[in-house]
């Protein structure tokens, strides 16, 4: 509970510079820059400084409650149904695919539960940002830096706990390496131990984001083609709606598969902690 | 020149150089990915996951490039 606290302390603090720059609702089709902006970034919301940050709780709160139903199915008998089912072959994919092929087979049950976290949080926040009059969460970088961090600190926990911090620091090199390469190899090393959760981060957040984009600049050919006549903007509609279904509809694949990289990703890291093969 | 329509221009030629690399490397990886599926049909499985997590990292990658055309066009 206290983690959650202060990653949502995390998100609102590093969202409150961002909100200054959002710029008022621009009117005119000249001024497209700013609307598509003013989309995309973080606004205020329901009284709310920031609209990610509403929909960032929503998610979570979402997220529990899926997961009590899915456990509620399995009152009824050992075989769920409905979202049981769905959610159960969503979190047997995890732990049979992901982190038992990656931490090992005693571990990997034990990391299972963060990893569906994951996987089911990015899944339902990218989900959410396709409905009207919302917004995705996790396009926000203070939201995606909130995720990364949390696996890089499960990463090194990884490593600490099997092992003991010091020995944890140690195994980063690979033993029996000649002395000389040292002075290379633990900068390299411990730059990469930084530098997979910041690709995490930014990779995640670059998705969601150029899909909003897309979108949004699509939308914006309607009113950009009124401006020129209006019978040419009235001619955009359909031409831009049809587009548009079918990046959202591409874009519901990428929630899939960005959530699924996302929590591959961390799981082979975590495994590269926990089992150090060098 | 005005520094913002260099900014412009250089964001133009930007996105347009992430956008070859992107389609070059995916294309190669699909077809890398199509070719091992014919030749092995039951392994499409197997195949098709790996082919998809290569994509996202290979996306992943040009998106660092676009997030930076992208502060350079709004600049």
């Amino acid at each position: 509970m206290r983690g959650l606290y202060l990653l949502l302390q995390t998100a609102m603090a590093a969202t409150e510079p961002a909100l200054e720059h959002a710029p008022p609702h621009g009117e005119g089709a000249r001024d497209v820059a700013a609307i598509l902006m003013h989309h995309v970034l973080d606004q205020p919301f329901l009284g709310f400084r920031s609209k990610h940050l509403v929909f960032f709780v929503f998610a979570g709160v979402l997220v529990i409650m899926i997961s009590r139903l899915a456990i509620r199915s399995y009152k009824k008998g050992r075989v769920p149904s409905g979202i049981g089912a769905f959610v159960e072959s969503l979190v047997l994919l995890i732990r049979d695919e992901m982190a038992e092929k990656n931490i090992g087979h005693g571990d990997g049950a034990k990391w299972t539960p963060l990893l569906c976290s994951f996987f089911f949080f990015i899944l339902v926040a990218a989900l959410l940002g396709l409905m009207p009059l919302s917004a995705t969460p996790t396009s926000n970088l203070a939201v995606t830096m909130a995720l990364a961090t949390v696996s890089f600190l499960a990463q090194q926990w990884a490593g600490i706990s099997k092992y003991g911090a010091v020995h944890h620091f140690r195994s980063i090199v690979p033993p029996g390496l000649p002395w000389p390469l040292l002075p290379i190899m633990i900068p390299v090393e411990i730059i990469s131990m930084f530098t997979k959760p910041f690709a995490l981060m930014i990779r995640l957040f670059a998705n969601m984001l150029a899909g909003h984009m897309v979108i949004t600049t699509l939308l914006l050919l309607i009113p950009l083609g009124a401006a020129v006549t209006t019978a040419l903007g009235v001619s955009m509609i359909p031409v831009a709606l049809g587009i548009s279904l079918f990046i959202m509809m591409l874009e519901v694949l990428v929630a899939f598969i960005q959530a699924y990289i996302f929590t591959l990703l961390t799981s082979i890291f975590i495994g590269m902690y926990a089992h150090p093969a060098h | 020149m005005d520094p913002k329509a260099i900014a412009y221009f250089a964001a133009g030629i930007g996105a347009g150089l992430t956008m070859i690399g992107a389609a070059a490397g995916i294309g190669r990886l699909a077809a890398a990915a199509m070719e091992g599926i014919a030749r092995q049909p039951n392994a499409a499985g197997d195949i098709r996951g790996s082919m998809i997590v290569a994509a996202g990292l290979i996306e992943g990658a040009t998106f660092f490039a676009l997030i930076v055309t992208i502060v350079l066009a709004f600049k």
